[in-house]
């Protein structure tokens, strides 16, 4: 119960800074301090759930939220 | 003649003097189809997206600077690669490519194609997106070249129901890109090749179907290639241009047909030719008998390939393993080098599989952004890569086994 609740918690964290910018996963586990394999599961939870998306710079995949990836897209599309 | 008109391109026009194969020519010849389908009442979505390239090539040319932005969006629902994000700046002076995604698509092993397939992709593509290709990418991917972002997931649809749409005996899958797994691909193979010593097909499909959640969903520090060579000719470069490259090769002794090999003399020299060719001196011929120091082959498949109906691969056949190769177009090419000498055919994939999740556990562990698992090794010693794939230090290993992988032993000779 405790990890269910601990989890859900670590989640919405995890939410907040996808919201700020694209993160790398490995980055955002340092500054989360969690395990990537953990943190790896937590955002393919998110992305499943359609919370989160995938943003490339062209050549290296990132993470972000759904609506800061719409936000970005229509910057680089000059909308 | 054709009554389509196409922009003014005299730059673009010199590319097409040369007595090479030209891309603005076929990129003509793609406006002057999508125009006439058009007309003929086809559904396209994006008309005049060939006649826009050529004008944004055009300018390029004249102004010395790209127009494009790279990066953005890269998927589509449950995928995060295989869309590369391409937008043009010129959003007001040519729409027609404003949004210019390129899509990746796996191609199936060795790529064997019905040519229904390959209509059947083009059709759909000629709906959702320019109607331009490119067969192949470096990775081996199917490129398709530009359509919308509000085009990607229809044309993803598409080609996961493109036998059911478009009559082709399969569907097709987007393939890899970004910090995934990429295309795993491989040599024709046993298909069509009688040096094979392995099934190269057989090995990229079962990775490319185990390692889906890898190719699908990057999730490392950056790409990861694996490519399946049958034999040391590596005909798809795998030493060169994959960071895990398994490349087929025997562990017995060169088979050889004696009375082939005098055959052969009657049309060429065999002293001059192959013995004298040989980079380790491992030959020697009478005139009546063939010899080949079996201890001192280094496989470079020269006298196999002067005399494949005289000389072929050992029976006891299986793959060299390497690791850590890469050939980025600007700088910091690196060939592979052996990781595992030989494993028998029969075990082939299971250990391979066995290595890899090995190898990404401890890359994706130990390894910066943008680092690839090459330079991770640098980084960290081969001492403690051995230690991660579980094997010991061997002679065999040895770094850069060929300094050039593409020797062409005419030039040598000259």
């Amino acid at each position: 119960m405790t990890e269910e609740v601990n989890k859900e918690e670590l989640k919405q964290k995890v939410l907040e800074y996808l919201a700020k910018k694209p993160w790398q996963v490995r980055d955002l586990a340092k500054v989360l301090r969690v395990k990537k394999r953990e943190l790896d599961k937590i955002v393919q939870e998110l992305i499943n759930e359609g919370k989160a998306a995938y943003w490339s710079s062209g050549s290296t995949t990132y993470v972000t939220t759904k609506d800061k990836l719409e936000e970005m897209e229509k910057k680089r599309s000059g909308t | 003649m054709t009554d389509v008109e196409l922009p003014e391109t005299p730059l673009l026009d010199e590319l097409e003097k040369g007595p090479w194969p030209s891309f603005v020519k076929e990129i003509k010849r793609a406006a002057i189809e999508q125009e006439k389908a058009m007309k003929a009442g086809k559904k396209i979505k994006l008309p005049g997206a060939a006649k826009g390239l050529l004008k944004v090539l055009e300018l390029a040319y004249k102004e010395k600077r790209t127009h494009w932005k790279h990066g953005g969006i890269v998927a589509v629902v449950g995928y995060g690669g295989g869309v590369i994000g391409r937008y043009c700046d010129l959003e007001d002076k040519v729409p027609e490519v404003w949004h210019f995604h390129t899509m990746r698509i796996n191609m199936p092993s060795g790529w064997f194609y019905q040519t229904k397939a390959l209509r059947a992709i083009c059709d759909a593509w000629e709906k959702w997106g320019s109607g331009l290709t490119n067969f192949h990418g470096s990775t081996g991917d199917i490129i398709l070249l530009g359509t919308r972002t509000e085009y990607l997931q229809p044309m993803a649809n598409a080609l996961a129901y493109l036998d059911k749409l478009y009559g082709s005996p399969a569907p097709f899958d987007i393939g890899g890109s970004g910090s995934d797994l990429r295309t795993p691909s491989a040599c024709m193979g046993p298909a069509l090749c009688e040096f094979a010593c392995y099934d190269t097909l057989k090995a990229c499909y079962e990775f490319t179907m185990r390692y889906q959640n890898e190719l699908h969903r990057p999730m490392w520090p950056y790409k990861f290639k694996i490519k399946c060579s049958g034999c040391p000719n590596d005909c798809v470069a795998a030493k060169a241009r994959s960071d895990f490259a398994i490349i087929g090769t025997w562990k017995d002794e060169i088979q050889i047909d004696q009375e082939a090999v005098k055959e052969y003399a009657k049309v060429i020299d065999i002293e001059k030719q192959v013995v004298k060719k040989c980079p380790t001196g491992a030959m020697s011929w009478d005139g009546k008998e063939l010899k080949i120091d079996n201890r001192e082959c280094i496989r470079c498949m020269h006298c196999i390939n002067v005399m494949p109906k005289a000389l072929k691969p050992g029976k006891e056949r299986g793959a060299t393993i390497l690791i850590g190769g890469k050939a980025p177009f600007v700088d910091g090419a690196i060939i592979g080098w052996v990781a595992i000498p030989f494993i028998p055919e029969n075990e082939l994939i299971e250990k391979c599989c066995e290595v890899l999740e090995a190898i990404w556990e401890w890359w994706d562990e130990e390894g910066k952004f943008r680092e690839r698992v090459g330079e991770l090794i640098w980084r960290k010693g081969m001492d403690e890569f051995l230690k991660v794939i579980n094997q010991k230090a061997d002679v065999r290993m040895v770094y850069a086994p060929r300094n050039n992988p593409f020797i062409f032993w005419r030039e040598l000779n000259q």
